[in-house]
């Protein structure tokens, strides 16, 4: 008998219906086989499937089984397909009451027992089914929570393969899990690290508000231990949370690396990623032989940072230039072409030398100025060309820090955040007629035309063009700077207090 | 390099100067509004760290209050003041002691092209004309004839540039000059000046700041060097202020800024 169970296959972020056609039949020699392209790890699923089978207490069918993952030219990969071809042979085989399978999608890993393991990409699933109509899915419980963020479909969660061969029987029922809105409020969730708790460093936090106010790159230099990974972990806590849409956005890419946690539904804080400088270039803009998202795509929408940033190979960081660049990247492998999103907030940190004492107060810095040249050159100018803001992170003494008991008002994760919305919400009006949404993704021409330089400002600005050396490109980054600065001061046009605070970030030479 | 001739009547400031018909003006297309507010910067062509200092100092003042630079293309002083303006974005005018077709020496070309190419001018009253001895003297009247003001930087006991001190009370100009230390040999000059009375004494970075008090910044500066942060903290004040009144004394050339450190310079 041939039956017909559905399932989904998942290239990158695009999801591809399956049909999973198996016959078992009255006549032949017994044996199992799976066509239709299968790697690997799907062939694996004959052993899997055979004893999860006999151990739910059900017989493997002695007879000649054929399996077709249709349609047949698409190279299928994973171990999702367990689920429908198991139901699809007990279908087949009669032991279990012939159901409607065109309303529904089967999708899980099988564990020896029976059991169903957590599978990635379920949150796919569920939107696959939403969009095309599709009622009912049937999911492994374990990762069951990610799709319930997706409404309109009955999401039944799985926990043994005997489990649902009663419940699709109709001799018992398993719950159907509840739909999880996603929290719109801001206040759902707190910052694992809040500026307040970083001592001193008054114009880098500066500087982090307004990398996250404009969207803009930024470079914190300095000597070790001066706290500059601790404030790149501060950014995402005063970035506005993500959207919904943006939400969704982002779980897509973790449900389907397999990076959401039992319990969790959704992703409502920015991401944050550190990748370590060992890393390699298809570990940071995605690779493998089915391209898997790498972490310019796990930090889409949030934060990426580089720590020791001139020790990463070029090459690596080469590879950043495309996605800092349009917000995409676009992964070519044999096995087919895939696009990931990557728009992502470059947080750099950079040793001034290579000891990394070079202006320390009191330690000495062992290195020759050819050797600190020769390290400033190791990172590539365009990558460089696309950081707004350079903060220089200054060493401090432990004495300073105790007794000098801030007296200032301290800035609070939480207050940093309302001043951040506040900018955005000024930036989403100005850029409401085109598609942008911070001041760092102006190009010159809406530079002219949006931002409202005074020309008190414009002088100021040309003095220290003149002054510093400043390149063209370095000039039109500073009003973008400036931009944001008059933004957090809900300033219609740029004054010249803005442009001189904005020339303090400026490149270094 | 093109140049081009001017009428004396266009240059009302220079009118009175006895027998000066015509200019010789480089580039061609000039901005005539450098004429409108300029101030002479002159001094000797032996110049020393003092005065280098000195130049760098006030100059960039003078340059944001809008001022064109007026010297005379000699090396030392003269010089390094064209330099300084050109690296602040200001205008300046070289005002040449021989004739304008005369080839530059190769020490000189490049702060030529310097200056035309920031909008600044060269002139000469001749135009061919070797450099003598009395050349020099005579185009200092130029100098002062077409500024508002006159600073000697630094002077020697018998320098040109006290020629153009003289030049600059007969034409009833404002004099200034830089008080120097009474040990240098290159501050002389100047000295005497102000002790004679003849010319103010230039005590600050600017005008403006000639009684007034320094900037509260500056001050906690004046005897170490401080990051922004501390500054933020020791003055209390929020750190976008700090941050934009540095900016600022850093162009002005009050501050200076050495790996996230800031001096008096």
């Amino acid at each position: 008998m041939l039956v017909k169970v559905r399932s989904i296959a998942n290239i990158g972020l695009e999801t591809i219906p399956v049909d999973v056609e198996v016959d078992v039949a009255s006549a032949g020699f017994p044996g199992f086989t799976i066509v239709g392209l299968a790697s690997k790890a799907v062939e694996e699923a004959k052993e899997r499937v055979k004893t999860a089978i006999i151990n739910s207490g059900f017989e493997f069918p002695p007879r000649k089984i054929t399996v077709n993952l249709a349609p047949a030219d698409l190279p299928k990969d994973g171990s999702s397909y367990d689920l429908p071809i198991a139901i699809g042979i007990l279908l087949a085989s009669e032991q279990l009451p012939s159901i409607d399978t065109n309303q529904s999608l089967y999708y899980g890993e099988l564990s020896l027992d029976g059991t169903l393991r957590p599978t990635k990409g379920v949150l796919l699933v569920a939107l696959h089914a939403q969009q095309q109509g599709i009622t009912t899915i049937y999911i492994p419980e374990a990762s069951a929570k990610e799709a319930s963020i997706v409404p309109e479909i009955t999401i039944i969660p799985v926990v043994t393969l005997k489990e649902l061969v009663i419940h699709l029987a109709g001799q018992s029922n398993i719950a159907p899990l509840p739909h999880t809105p996603i929290d719109e409020t801001i206040e759902s969730f707190d910052t694992l690290y809040d500026i307040s708790e970083i001592a001193g460093q008054e114009q880098a936090k500066r500087a982090l508000i307004i990398a996250a106010a404009g969207g803009h790159n930024l470079l914190l230099w300095g000597p070790p231990g001066t706290g500059k990974t601790m404030l790149a972990r501060a950014l995402p806590g005063i970035l506005p949370p993500l959207t919904p849409k943006e939400s969704l956005e982002v779980t897509r890419i973790y449900s389907l690396c397999g990076l959401l946690s039992n319990n969790q539904a959704y992703i409502r804080v920015r991401p944050f990623r550190a990748p370590h400088h060992g890393v390699s270039a298809a570990g940071l803009i995605g690779g493998g032989s089915s391209p898997m998202p790498g972490e310019v795509s796990l930090a889409h929408l949030g934060v990426m940072f580089l720590d020791e940033m001139a020790e990463f190979p070029r090459s690596v960081l080469e590879s950043l230039r495309q996605p800092m660049e349009d917000g995409v990247v676009e992964i070519v492998r044999a096995a087919g072409h895939v696009k990931y999103p990557a728009s992502f907030t470059l947080v750099a940190a950079i040793n001034p030398c290579p000891c990394g004492y070079l202006g320390h107060p009191t330690k000495p810095c062992s290195c020759t100025p050819k050797q600190i040249n020769k390290y400033r050159h190791r990172i590539s100018g365009p990558i460089l060309d696309r950081i707004d803001l350079w903060v220089h992170v200054s060493a401090m003494d432990v004495e300073k820090l105790t007794i000098t008991k801030p007296k200032q008002r301290i800035l609070s994760s939480q207050t940093a955040k309302e001043l951040v919305m506040k900018a955005r919400a000024i930036q989403y009006q100005r850029f409401s007629r085109i598609s942008m949404y911070t001041n760092s993704q102006m190009r010159n021409k809406e530079i002219k035309q949006l931002a409202h330089l005074t020309p008190e400002a414009e002088q100021i600005l040309k003095v220290a063009a003149q002054k510093f050396e400043l390149s063209a490109r370095s000039y039109f980054r500073l009003i973008k700077v400036a931009r944001t600065i008059a933004d957090l001061d809900a300033s219609e046009y740029i004054l010249p207090y803005h442009m001189a605070e904005a020339i303090q970030y400026k490149q270094l030479q | 390099m093109n140049y081009t001739t001017i009428n004396i009547n266009d240059l009302p400031s220079l009118s009175t100067i006895r027998k000066l018909k015509t200019l010789y003006i480089m580039p061609k297309t000039y901005d005539k509004t450098a004429f409108a507010n300029c101030i002479a910067v002159v001094g000797s062509r032996r110049m020393t760290s003092y005065g280098r200092e000195v130049i760098e100092k006030i100059i960039p003042h003078l340059v944001m209050e809008g001022k064109t630079i007026v010297s005379g293309f000699m090396y030392g002083v003269d010089q390094y003041a064209h330099d300084i303006c050109i690296q602040c974005g200001g205008k300046t005018i070289a005002v040449l002691g021989w004739g304008i077709a005369e080839p530059f020496k190769d020490t000189d070309v490049l702060l030529a092209k310097n200056i035309i190419e920031h909008e600044g001018i060269i002139l000469s009253e001749w135009e061919y004309q070797k450099p003598s001895i009395w050349t020099f003297p005579l185009r200092n009247r130029i100098i002062v004839g077409i500024s508002q003001e006159v600073i000697i930087i630094e002077a020697a006991e018998k320098s040109g540039s006290l020629i153009t001190a003289d030049l600059a009370i007969q034409m009833k100009k404002p004099l200034w000059a830089v008080p120097g230390p009474i040990t240098s040999v290159m501050s002389k000059g100047t000295n005497r000046l102000i002790a004679e009375g003849k010319a103010r004494p230039w005590i600050d970075m600017s005008k403006q700041h000639q009684s007034s008090s320094e900037h509260p910044l500056v001050a906690l500066l004046a005897h170490e060097s401080l990051t922004a942060n501390e500054l933020a903290r020791k003055t209390n004040q929020p750190i976008e202020q700090v941050s934009a009144d540095l900016t600022i004394l850093v162009l002005s050339g009050v501050i200076v800024e050495r790996n996230g450190k800031y001096s008096v310079q």
